[in-house]
């Protein structure tokens, strides 16, 4: 059986991140993690190719290099696509996960990642296929990878896939009937009983919680109070807060007051998941300072707020990035904001 | 209230002379059911039709199923409410032909939800293995009303005939020693007080539609205007209750009211010794939100006040609004200290976590989906199509595709499906 | 409001008001083009946002 298999620049040998701009490049066979991959298979796949790509050039440029990976795809007469393990890396696991769903719907073979539950490109993609649950921890990459093979060899084989819990794949969300032994009459009873005790009990059905955020009414801008907001990690030279660069549970509050310009000097970044040099060089290239003093002066917008607030939204999970969203609301309220900018990396 | 069950298995229905119960050999005379039947002036004629488990045959559309049951004499009433007077049911002795029953047809498809074939009795292949229907021995009942009859009194003769039938056939045991006999008695309570009191809270009818004219449910009462009430576990095993007329109610039956699969099961354990099955409370889904504010609260108060209650078991009767009163009542009682555990159906036609339930509160967190939208089959032809019919014996005969939504006994939703959903 | 060189997270989580900002290390930047050019597009990047404020 064939295989093609997708790496970021890093797990691909290219390097750091300073590598993440790199357009999709090929290699034949295997290469890193994807001869560790073979060895699970047991002998009954190769790698035939190597896809790697730069994290930022695949999200930047999405559509272009899954065309690109697809005809790859193709010409390798692949049986199975594998993409990652991505474990926390965000852009990583977005890209794989948009690749493999594109195989899958363009190309009819399986495909396969890893990532793990925070990434974001889980979320976005878990719906549609297969994510092994890679976890948050780099050092567990072989035993990733053996539960990659294993679910993939199912895929291939067309057998059934049994519950997320068993398989070790990321809940994609969807609902399938299956006739068990004990009637509902008798589940109920098991499962009241199990919640009086206080013991553990599997609930058959949860609810979900994306709550739709209501849109607030347009502003006057010539009036309005504008804030800058990130989630770049952008602090202060020593990070007084000491803001954790990924998963962070803290959020400040720094003085822009008279600033025209920000100057890398004066700041640092807190946040893992880009490479800094281009915010280094010029901060006001993801807290845009120097354009709102501008509107400001011109009468565009009413007052720029003398204060930017900070974050990291590196591999952050939404029990802490909703909290801290709320807290800065109510900041911003208390300051009589009438909007935010909110820049991203 | 004590309740005696004398249970006398059968493994074969013929016809004969007379009725009689030899060994599990059941005999009955047609004839007899027959003048039976047309009691009821507005059923014209009548067909009787034997199945067995693994025959290949197909029966529809179904109006219900009921167990041959009769009560011994000195007992409470049959069916109080609908063949006498509305005297409480639950108490003495039933005789029970176990793996029987009695089925009665439709001569029209019910229409809205359950579209062009209603409910079907399937009794061989996929279908079947789902459903306990497809192991009993039936005797089906192919009835032919007057035409131009209004709806409601049509199915008022059906129901009438089918209870008496079920009635006669149990008859035949009177005389018999049971096979063995089981007691259903609650009133214990004294004895285990350190054991969880668990209660039943089942509804028995939607106001997403009104009941039709001298309807029966309970008691023989049509539920219109009904408050929820304390109901017995005996009264709900022993006739007390019918299901509506209505056919998209989600599966109900009155086999499954003699056999609540809850019911049962809380008794089992209440034998066993594990907890207090301290009673049952019969509610209705609300047509609006402030007959739900009402009703749920009712239904919440006698659970928790009247019976004492440590945890719950709900079940619904419908589809999605009564999904809300199932789980406005369950969150009730969270707030009131009772835990409770609630069987829903999937109401995701697009088979995502995210549509599968009408409600979200974080203390309703135990339940049980009985599924259904991924459950299809393609039906074959069989042998034999029993239809009131020969327009819905065509539509039956197969191929035919079939959701699991219209096999009898795989939708359920008194508890006795064995389906459930899986998250994947 | 938000800009952003992820747009599907965005959206998936439920932000009403994006812009697609440039590029993941240079949000509102461009390290290729010169001082004047780049400044030209982070303002109209910014006006974007604004505009979409006042809808």
């Amino acid at each position: 059986m064939r295989i093609v298999h997708y790496l970021n620049q890093f797990f691909g040998g290219l390097g750091g991140e300073e590598h993440a701009g790199t357009a999709l490049e090929t290699r034949v066979g295997a290469v890193g993690p994807g001869k560790v991959l073979e060895q699970y298979f047991g002998g009954e796949c190769q790698v035939m190719t190597t896809l790697i790509c730069g994290d930022n050039y695949a999200v930047e440029n999405q559509d272009a290099v899954i065309d690109l990976a697809l005809e790859q795809i193709r010409v390798a007469k692949a049986d199975l696509f594998v993409a990652g393990p991505c474990f926390l890396a965000g852009r990583y696991g977005m890209a794989a996960g948009a690749l493999c769903v594109a195989v899958q719907n363009k190309l009819h073979i399986p495909a396969i990642t890893a990532m793990a539950a925070e990434n974001p490109g889980a979320d976005l993609n878990r719906e549609f296929m297969y994510i092994v649950d890679s976890g948050d921890n780099g050092a567990k990459m072989r035993e990733v990878l053996a539960r990659m093979a294993a679910l993939a060899q199912k895929l291939m084989r067309g057998e059934s896939i049994g519950s997320p819990g068993v398989e070790g794949y990321l809940s994609r969300g969807l609902i399938r009937d299956q006739f068990v032994e004990r009637s509902a009459g008798q589940r109920l009873v098991d499962m009241v009983l199990k919640k009086f005790k206080g013991e553990a009990f599997e609930s058959e059905m949860s609810p979900t919680q994306f709550a739709s955020v209501p849109l607030p009414p347009a502003i006057d801008l010539a009036s309005a109070k504008v804030m800058l907001v990130t989630d770049g990690g952008l602090v202060p030279k020593g990070n007084p807060d000491k803001i954790q660069g990924s998963a962070a549970t803290r959020w400040g509050v720094y003085s822009i007051k008279d600033c025209q310009d920000l100057k890398g000097a004066d700041y640092e970044i807190s946040h893992g998941g880009y490479d800094p040099q281009f915010v280094r060089q010029d901060p006001d290239r993801l807290v845009p300072l120097d354009v709102m003093r501008d509107l400001e002066r011109e009468g565009v917008i009413g007052h720029l707020h003398e204060e930017f607030i900070s974050t990291s939204g590196l591999s952050n999970p939404l029990s802490n990035t909703r909290r801290m969203g709320r807290e800065m609301a109510v900041r911003a309220k208390e300051l009589g904001i009438d909007a935010i900018i909110l820049t991203s990396t | 209230m004590q309740l005696t069950l004398a249970y006398h298995p059968v493994n074969s229905i013929g016809f004969g002379e007379r009725l009689s119960l030899a060994g599990t050999a059941l005999t009955v005379s047609q004839e007899e059911l027959r003048a039976i039947v047309l009691e009821e002036a507005l059923i014209e004629a009548v067909d009787f039709v034997i199945a067995a488990p693994n025959d290949s045959l197909r029966a529809g559309p179904v109006f219900d199923i009921v167990e041959p049951r009769a009560k011994a004499p000195g007992a409470s009433p049959d069916w109080p409410g609908i063949l006498g007077p509305p005297q409480t049911a639950g108490s003495g002795m039933t005789h029970v032909l176990t793996g029987a029953a009695v089925t009665m047809l439709r001569e029209d498809s019910s229409g809205d939800s359950r579209g062009a074939t209603g409910y079907i009795l399937e009794m061989s292949g996929a279908p079947a293995a789902g459903s306990h229907y497809s192991t009993l021995q039936h005797l089906i009942v192919v009835p032919h009303t007057r035409s131009n009859i209004p709806a409601a009194a049509r199915q008022r003769a059906y129901r009438l005939a089918q209870l008496k039938i079920a009635v006669r056939l149990a008859q035949a045991a009177f005389a018999i020693a049971p096979a063995r006999t089981e007691v259903f008695d609650n009133s214990d309570a004294e004895t285990r007080a350190g054991l969880p009191r668990l209660a039943y809270i089942g509804q028995i009818f939607s106001r997403q539609r009104k009941p039709e004219a001298d309807e029966h449910i309970l008691y023989g009462a049509d539920t219109d205007g009904m408050l929820p009430t304390l109901l017995h576990p005996n009264e709900w095993l022993d006739g007390a209750l019918v299901p509506s007329y209505h056919a998209s109610i989600g599966g109900a039956e009155s086999y499954f009211y003699q056999n609540h699969p809850v019911i049962l099961e809380l008794y089992r354990r209440h034998q066993a010794g594990e907890i207090n099955f301290i009673g049952a409370v019969a509610t209705i889904a609300s047509a609006n939100n402030f007959d739900r504010e009402r009703n749920t609260r009712f239904a919440a108060n006698l659970a928790k006040w009247a019976l004492r209650a440590d945890a719950a078991v709900l079940t619904k009767f419908g589809g999605g609004v009564p999904h809300t009163d199932l789980s406005e009542t369950a969150r009730l009682l969270e707030t009131m200290g009772v835990k409770t555990a609630v069987q829903v159906t999937d109401a995701a036609r697009d088979h995502k976590v995210e549509s599968a339930l009408l409600f979200n509160f974080p203390e309703v967190d135990a339940i049980v989906c009985i599924g259904g939208n991924d459950t299809h089959w393609k039906l074959p032809q069989v042998e034999r199509v029993i239809a009131a019919n020969s327009g819905l014996a065509e539509l039956l005969a197969g191929p035919i595709e079939i959701e699991s939504h219209n096999v009898i006994g795989v939708a359920n939703q008194q508890g006795a499906s064995r389906l459930r959903s899986v998250v994947y | 409001m938000q800009i952003t060189a992820a747009l599907p997270v965005a959206k998936m989580v439920g932000a009403n008001r994006l812009v697609l900002g440039n590029g993941i290390v240079h949000v509102v930047g461009d390290a290729k083009v010169s001082a004047e050019d780049e400044k030209k597009l982070r303002r109209k990047l910014v006006e974007q946002a604004l505009a979409a404020m006042q809808k």
